[in-house]
């Protein structure tokens, strides 16, 4: 069944080693040297801060990309040239199963095919140009979904799987991982989108897999699901796998310091606000499930954090401020103004400008020019006496901004995919700024953006917000909220849980609120 | 505990018919289909009693073959989030060039041969459409206007404009060749022509590719998401290459087959029939955006489509207004299909 069949293995060797495995895109170093050792039947935890390398760990686990440097071996056996080198099928054939935040499921097909075409395909070696063998298929997928507990008759193994409910796609993932007998399953945060209970039944789901000896790697922040689900956490910080230590001989304290890693001793930026009267005032507002009851304000030249998890509900709040996906009910007030921005360009009127999380592909348009991505909201203001854009008007804001901003570029003609991570940010920073926002929503300003950047990215949000501008920074990086903000909200399962000024506040503090420590929300 | 699950969210609440009709027109939208092609033949039938005669049954079949043959095609590249619309321009260029070959150079062939030529002719022009599309990443609907143009251009350019009225004598066989023959009381001779036979095989090749090999749903994984199904190990140059060719393949047979039935190589012909097709495909209940699509849904697009055009004419209903009905009827199920997926 697996391609690469364990033939009288050297009885020391774990299941799976990864060695000193580095890996760089362009100057960006996303792994520095990495090993971690995979026993048979053991649990592991993945940890870490966003960009710390896990992402990338996964990917050359499961073959979907490859490593410069470093190998993998499977029963002590190396798997390729380099690890990564075993390919999607070679890693599938070799049992290890990722089962990705989207569950990699195929929507259109159905339940059976999802659980077990993988198992032909496998068998083929990827050739396709082979009968389907739909007596294997249905009984490869009965017996798998039974080990999930998930009904077995032919109306659900025939069921289009978009049409099940999240918790139920994601027991089908586990059975395919099952039905193509996988030893090791990667899970990249499998509970972010469950309830309590469907948890608990994942928990259980993956405790039956332990006692088959499969392992599982959980990529999760979850503290309280590692303490409950037990193993190991291996924690990673920047490229380096900082520690490895036992889930249950720890203190969810110590981990969250592991994680974060820095001391609280880095500089803060924001120093001497001035802060003038209220601008920003929400008051109940709510979205669905998303979130509800969200009450704050934001003072002129003001910077407020918003954190959480990711399904805190903070995506949702800052795309419904600027008015990209509205909210359902509750009040927003501007200078006292009420007002409801039912899409981007009614907030943009009202000087609310939003900088997108995914700038790739929410915000710019890589193959433009800087100037072009820089004039958009502005169009307007750049017509000559015949209603067409001038050039020189536009060529000039755009300058003005490159010089503003320190954008590093040959010139605004220069497409905006020529640029590092850190510039692409500031063109996107720099096109709002041309309509002069009264109120600024930064959503993971320095998602992607290496230290330097980051720093001159700071810079000029003190100085916006010392021009008196309002500045609302929605991020899960903690020290960037902690070194610029004068206020950070903690928002969890759609409500805001904690409100406090970023002065006293360390990292440990906010990140227990974040995973919902018992003590943090009575 | 587990069962919590499987009781909330996985069993069928009991509901209304109308809900379950709908429902069912969800998982089987040629349903759907089949009704608008019974019910425009109770329309006809009703208007016009003489329509239930043989020769016109004969007549419909006899015009769906090659539709059907395109449709296939365009079938199976719709199933892997594709589309195509240079299959006229590979069925035109194969027909004609082969036929001028046949002629000139092997005036005895077998229809056998010539079959397996215009097939492998056909693929290895729909197969430079998937190379393109998979190297290029670009929209499959760009590349294949692009090299419509092309072939067609190719063709009237470097091959010929001329009208071969002589066909070679193995395609003129075909076209003559007659399963069943019916004189009715009127005397009217009608046949069943074998060609029907072409798009039978093509149809069961389709529905056996489509639904009974690791290839058809890779298809289908591929037409749904093809990061996920690259992720599990499906080579998508592969599948890219393969249903375009497969397109060309039936495209190039459809063409043989055209002018076997016309006795008559016109390199002007087919044509503007690209549209037409693929309606019919989606109106057979496959998605524009891909993923989807039965062989069975497909027959009863292309039966609807054939309807419309060939028989309307015989109750009264001017040609200038077909389009109208065609147009309707795609609208009618573009909306149901389009409003089932998302409820």
């Amino acid at each position: 069944m697996h391609a690469v069949t364990p033939t009288g293995p050297a009885p020391t060797a774990p299941f799976l080693e990864i060695r000193n495995v580095r890996e760089s895109f362009g100057g960006v170093r996303a792994l520095k040297d990495v090993s971690l050792t995979i026993e048979a039947g053991k649990i592991y935890h993945l940890m870490g801060a966003n960009g710390c390398g896990k992402s990338t760990l996964i990917k050359i686990l499961s073959g979907a990309q490859t490593a410069d440097e470093g190998e993998i071996l499977i029963d002590g056996k190396p798997t390729g040239r380099v690890a990564g080198d075993l390919g999607a099928i070679g890693a599938l054939g070799a049992g290890i199963e990722t089962v990705y935040q989207d569950l990699s499921l195929l929507p259109n097909l159905s339940v059976a095919e999802n659980v077990a075409f993988t198992e032909q395909l496998v068998a083929s070696a990827g050739h396709l140009a082979r009968r389907l063998d739909l007596a294997t298929l249905y009984a490869t997928a009965r017996r798998a979904l039974a080990d999930v507990h998930l009904p077995t008759d032919r109306g659900f193994l025939n069921r289009r799987t978009d049409t099940l409910p999240l918790a139920t796609r994601q027991l089908v993932a586990i059975a395919r991982a099952i039905a193509s007998e996988a030893r090791l399953v990667i899970m990249d945060e499998p509970t972010t989108s469950l309830t309590r209970q469907e948890v608990d039944n994942l928990i259980r789901v993956v405790a039956r897999l332990q006692e088959r000896g499969v392992s599982v790697l959980f990529v999760t922040h979850k503290l309280d699901e590692c303490k409950q689900i037990g193993g190991r956490a291996v924690i990673m910080r920047d490229g380096v796998k900082v520690t490895e230590l036992d889930v249950s001989e720890h203190s969810k304290a110590e981990f969250s310091h592991w994680m974060t890693g820095r001391e609280i001793s880095e500089t803060r930026y924001r120093t001497d606000p001035k802060l003038g009267d209220v601008l920003l005032e929400v008051q109940g507002l709510a979205k669905g499930s998303a979130f509800t009851g969200v009450d704050f304000s934001v003072r002129r030249g003001e910077i407020v954090g918003i954190t959480g998890l990711l399904d805190s509900g903070r995506n949702e709040l800052a795309l419904a401020l600027a008015g990209v996906s509205p909210a359902s009910s509750g009040v927003i007030r501007l200078v006292g103004k009420t007002i409801a921005p039912q899409s981007a360009s009614e907030a943009i009127a009202e000087g609310i400008g939003y900088v997108p999380e995914d700038r790739l592909t929410e915000g710019l348009f890589l193959e433009k020019p800087i100037q072009d991505n820089i004039t958009l909201p502005v169009l307007d203001r750049l017509k000559n006496a015949f209603g067409l854009i001038s050039s020189g008007k536009a060529r000039r804001t755009a300058e003005d901004s490159v010089r503003d901003l320190q954008i590093v570029a040959p010139d605004v003609s220069a497409p905006v995919q020529s640029l590092s991570g850190g510039n692409q940010q500031r063109v996107l920073i720099g096109r709002w700024l041309t309509i002069n926002p009264r109120l600024l929503i930064l959503h993971g300003p320095t998602v992607g953006v290496d230290v330097g950047s980051k720093d001159t990215i700071f810079r000029i949000i003190q100085r916006l917000a010392d021009g008196g501008m309002s500045v609302v920074i929605i991020s899960d990086d903690l020290p960037e909220l902690l070194q610029n903000c004068d206020r950070i909200l903690v928002m969890r399962q759609g409500r805001i849980i904690a409100d406090r000024s970023a002065v006293d506040l360390g990292e440990d503090d906010i990140y227990r609120a974040m995973a919902g420590r018992t003590e943090d929300n009575q | 505990m587990t069962d919590v699950i499987s009781a909330s969210g996985v069993n069928e609440k009991p509901r209304g018919l109308g809900r379950r009709l709908w429902d069912l027109l969800g998982a089987r939208p040629e349903l759907f289909t089949l009704t608008l092609v019974i019910a425009t033949s109770i329309v006809v039938i009703i208007a016009n009693p003489d329509f239930l005669q043989m020769s016109n049954l004969v007549d419909i079949l006899r015009a769906s073959v090659v539709r059907g043959l395109f449709a296939m095609g365009v079938l199976v590249v719709l199933a892997a989030g594709g589309i195509d619309v240079s299959f006229t321009a590979i069925a035109a260029l194969v027909m004609y060039a082969l036929t001028m070959l046949v002629i000139d150079v092997a005036p005895g062939m077998p229809i056998a041969v010539i079959l397996v030529i215009a097939a492998a002719g056909g693929a290895l022009l729909g197969a430079l459409n998937g190379f393109i599309v998979h190297r290029l990443n670009a929209p499959s609907l760009i590349v294949t206007i692009g090299t419509q143009y092309v072939y067609r251009s190719f063709l009237l350019t470097f091959v010929g404009t001329a009208l071969f009225m002589n066909i070679p004598a193995a395609m003129d066989r075909l076209g003559r060749a007659s399963l069943y023959t019916h004189i009715s009381a009127s005397g009217v001779a009608s046949s069943l022509p074998a060609t029907v036979l072409v798009l039978a095989v093509a149809a069961i090749v389709t529905w056996f590719l489509l639904e009974r090999t690791l290839m058809g749903r890779a298809i289908f994984a591929v037409g749904g998401n093809p990061l996920i199904a690259e992720r599990l190990g499906i080579n998508l140059f592969t599948v890219r290459v393969f249903v375009f060719a497969y397109a060309g393949l039936l495209a190039g047979i459809a063409g043989v087959v055209h002018v076997a039935s016309n006795r008559l190589a016109n390199p002007f012909d087919l044509a503007g029939m690209e549209l037409e097709i693929i309606a019919a495909v989606v109106l057979g209940g496959a998605r524009i955006t891909g993923g989807s699509g039965t062989v069975v849904g497909t027959l009863l697009g292309v039966l609807l489509i054939t309807l419309v055009s060939n028989v309307l004419i015989f109750v009264g209903i001017p040609s200038t207004l077909q389009l109208f009905i065609v147009g309707l009827f795609i609208l009618i199920a573009g909306t149901i299909f389009t409003l089932r997926n998302r409820g």
